[in-house]
């Protein structure tokens, strides 16, 4: 889509740049705003709190991108996430005696993952075999899965972390928070799934049109159950994060995560129709959700007008988005 | 909203034509129609496509205006802006398609849009007794043994077509046209139907009729009117008819097809694809056929008769539920799109809209969807590794694309079809199913679209070849196959054969 995008030739290069690149400049536009008015947001420390803020909920909405583009949704990965924590939690607990604690907390990341990528594959299959949308499987797995983190942790915070864990979530490499090289390093690697393996095209063909990809001799299931699977690999390793970051893995955390991961891949132009997204896109919703939250909390926002202007940037983006496809 | 008590015993409805006439730009779908359609009969209208037929029921349905001539319902002038004003006039089409809506009730379906509504505690409200009082009144008067309550997607397509008429009847209507009712129908729903026309009949309502089969028109029909090129081709009582004279009147002097000289095809080696006793239940049984490299094999049949879903089935698209399918001596069971596609088949859907390309995607990405394994052994595919294989087909199929990363949707319906076409020839297959692959594309891209294949074949591609058309059947096939309600009635030399007998296969079979 974006060289689509590029080539796409204007009347006039300001005309164009603004066509073709509407959320990018907007974004830019809001930063010199916060850096102008917003006491302490240029500063080093806060800008790579942003970053981190953004990672945990980034990391997810790369995979759910994807997702989104095979014309499915997840809705769990706020639970998803929190019970990837508690996984975690309880396997560095349980297994500290005999393994050690580093190894412990390892194999409890292992499951955690292999939890999140059973799990999302099995929602595909759920609509392949007995045509239940992803919706619904996922607004049963949003409760269900939150309930199995409180029962793991049997309604306390799990504090079994071995020494040195809390710097996955909230340490620094040369200077950088932790979850941003994973941040960039998911953003790498969905890149380029996206639009550099057959896999990625065919994740595009088959929420373009089902019928027509399926008659090209592409196995839809396997592909919208492959997008599912990652996100949910994903969201294991920004849940692990986010317990690593808080210091204890708990059924509570996380909530209303998966309504900012959707907010951040709608801002980002992917459409909800399916077919049609970047991964591109997506990094400067995640951005601009972090920028504008940030920026508010230093302007003494209140919490509920927080609330509100998120809303009302949704639908802005959307619109933008419905408008820009009518003039270009 | 429409008026829900309309003139009440408005039967018998004389319908006249004067020179009536419709142009597209430059197009003549309609030549100075002049015809009485008397009342209190079943008139059937036939022509093959593009006859203007189907320009005539637009016209008494209100959906376009004439560009020339006058009606006359009863007498009185008739200019039919919207189907509203038709049915104010007496006249109502029962469409093709059907447009109920199966979540809701029978009685909801007939009344729609104009429910009965009743003043209750102050509120204005529908008043669902006297709706399902009507809509049950109506069934019964119609001699229909079903329940107002009974939700629409409960019922078999016939009953869905018998409670459309039901819905037509409501409205009163002293002329009733009927498009094509039984094309989707089983031969017990037929005479469901027809015992329904002859009731309407009896009433006096005057009913057009549409329709492609021949042995309808000698058992339901009083006369038959034919039109042929846009033009009145002639009306005969069908006491005085005969298929013979009907088919003559719709196809006139016949010009033998135009084909290039074909290279005569080696049939002693094995098989490319073998085809036996393939069945699935309701739609075709026992289907059997051979196909050999470079031969293009055409299915001729009527809409209905179960083309596409022979095709659809061996390609793996459908379930099937009995037979084999033999591809290059390799017999595949159950098989999947993939698989079939891993095995050297190819298949372009009749529909390139919804099945044959993502609209939404470039011409680029479109060449590219069914190779990708090609293309990308790996896994690893990059812009300049498709190009090769974009680049080829833009230029073989002198494909008309100004900007191949512009979404495909943008190209007109011929250049679609080549994309289309392009898609899995970069599968390099051994067998194609080219599913009417002329459909809705301008004459030029038709021929070009022909060259194509014929192109094709001679490079060793088994071609099947399906189109509505049997004129384009008889021009690109080597070898016919007739279908007509699921079964290989026939199978024809192109050479040997001509339009009018190949139409009658189709239509009545070969003992008839």
């Amino acid at each position: 889509m974006s060289v689509s995008m590029a080539t796409k030739t204007g009347p006039n290069p300001v005309v164009r740049l603004i066509k073709t690149y509407p959320m990018e400049l907007i974004l830019i536009v809001l930063v010199v705003l916060l850096i102008l008015t917003a006491p302490g947001f240029a500063s080093m420390r806060n800008l790579l709190n942003v970053l981190r803020a953004g990672a945990m909920l980034g990391i997810i909405a790369f995979g759910m991108t994807a997702v989104i583009i095979a014309g499915e949704i997840d809705l769990s990965v706020g639970a998803g996430a929190a019970l990837a924590g508690t996984i975690v939690a309880w396997f560095s607990g349980a297994l500290a005696d005999y393994v050690g604690g580093t190894m412990a907390a390892l194999i409890g990341f292992v499951a955690a993952v292999l939890v999140g990528f059973v799990v999302g594959f099995s929602v595909g299959k759920f609509r392949q075999w007995f045509n239940v949308p992803s919706f619904i499987c996922t607004l049963a797995l949003f409760t269900a899965l939150r309930g199995f983190a409180n029962l793991i942790t049997g309604g306390f915070p799990l504090t079994t972390f071995p020494p040195g864990f809390d710097f996955f979530g909230g340490g620094y490499l040369l200077g950088i928070p932790f979850p941003v090289y994973i941040f960039a390093l998911t953003f790498a690697g969905m890149h380029f799934l996206m639009n550099f393996t057959s896999f990625g095209r065919a994740v595009y063909a088959v929420g373009g049109n089902m019928e027509a990809a399926r008659l090209s001799g592409i196995d839809i299931w396997w592909v919208k159950s492959m997008t599912l699977g990652l996100t949910g690999i994903m969201t294991a390793i920004s849940g692990t994060l986010i317990a690593s970051q808080i210091g204890s893995g708990t059924g509570t955390t996380a909530t209303g995560l998966e309504l900012d991961v959707i907010a951040a891949v709608i801002i980002g132009g992917t459409s909800l129709f399916g077919g049609k997204g970047r991964i591109w896109g997506t990094l400067i919703g995640v951005l601009f959700l972090g920028c504008i939250s940030n920026g508010m909390t230093l302007l003494n926002v209140s919490e509920y007008w927080q609330y509100v202007v998120r809303g009302g940037i949704i639908l802005g983006a959307v619109l933008l988005n419905q408008v820009l496809e009518r003039v270009r | 909203m429409l008026d829900a008590n309309p003139p009440q015993n408005r039967t018998g409805g004389l319908l006249e034509f004067k020179d009536v006439g419709k142009t597209y730009g430059q197009t003549v779908a309609l030549t100075q129609f002049s015809h009485r359609f008397s009342p209190g009969k079943v008139h059937a209208l036939m022509g093959k496509n593009g006859s203007g037929k189907s320009t005539l029921v637009k016209i008494l349905a209100g959906v376009i205006l004439p560009s020339e001539g006058t009606i006359r319902v009863n007498g009185a002038d008739a200019i039919f802006h919207t189907p509203h004003d038709a049915f104010g006039a007496g006249v109502v089409t029962v469409h093709q398609e059907l447009s109920l809506i199966p979540s809701l009730s029978i009685g909801e379906n007939i009344f729609l849009g104009r429910l009965p509504m009743t003043r209750r505690f102050g509120l204005t409200m529908v008043d669902w007794p006297k709706l399902h009082r009507d809509a049950t009144a109506l069934l019964h008067e119609m001699g229909l043994d079903l329940s107002s309550h009974q939700l629409v997607s409960t019922l078999s397509v016939g009953q869905q077509q018998v409670v459309e008429i039901a819905k037509a009847m409501s409205f009163n209507p002293s002329v009733l046209l009927l498009d094509e009712p039984t094309s989707a129908l089983a031969t017990r729903e037929v005479h469901l139907l027809f015992t329904l026309v002859r009731r309407l009949r009896e009433r006096g309502v005057t009913i057009l009729y549409i329709t492609h089969r021949m042995n309808e028109l000698f058992e339901i029909a009083d006369t038959c009117t034919v039109l042929r090129d846009g033009l009145f081709a002639g009306s005969v009582e069908m006491t005085q008819a005969t298929p013979a004279s009907i088919v003559e009147m719709m196809f006139g002097e016949t010009a033998k097809a135009k084909r290039p000289a074909r290279k005569v095809i080696d049939r002693s080696g094995a098989p490319v694809l073998q085809v036996e006793g393939l069945t699935r239940h309701g739609l075709f049984a026992d289907v059997s056929f051979k196909v050999h490299r470079g031969e293009i094999l055409g299915i001729a049949g009527l809409l209905g008769a179960g083309r596409t879903e022979v095709m659809r089935a061996i390609f793996g698209a459908d379930r099937v539920d009995a037979g084999s399918i033999t591809v290059n001596g390799k017999t595949l069971t159950a098989a999947t799109p993939k698989q079939m596609k891993e095995a050297g088949l190819g298949y372009t859907p009749e529909n390139r809209k919804e099945a044959g390309l993502v609209q939404i995607l470039s011409t680029h990405d479109n060449l590219c969807l069914a190779s990708l394994g090609h293309i990308a052994p790996s896994g690893v595919v990059t812009r300049a590794r498709e190009q090769a294989y974009v680049g080829r087909q833009i230029s073989d199929l002198a494909i008309k694309v100004p900007e191949p990363m512009l979404p495909v949707s943008a190209l007109s319906g011929g250049n679609q079809q080549k994309v289309v076409i392009g898609n899995w020839l970069n599968t390099q297959p051994k067998v194609m199913f080219f599913d009417e692959p002329s459909r809705g594309v301008d004459v030029q891209a038709k021929r070009q679209i022909f060259d194509i294949i014929w192109d094709q074949a001679e490079r060793g591609l088994a071609a099947i070849f399906v189109s509505t058309e049997l004129e384009e059947v008889l021009e690109v096939a080597d070898r016919i196959l007739v279908m007509r309600q699921g079964r290989v009635v026939a199978e024809v030399d192109p050479t040997a054969t001509t339009l009018a007998e190949l139409y009658r296969l189709c239509m009545e079979g070969p003992t008839a």
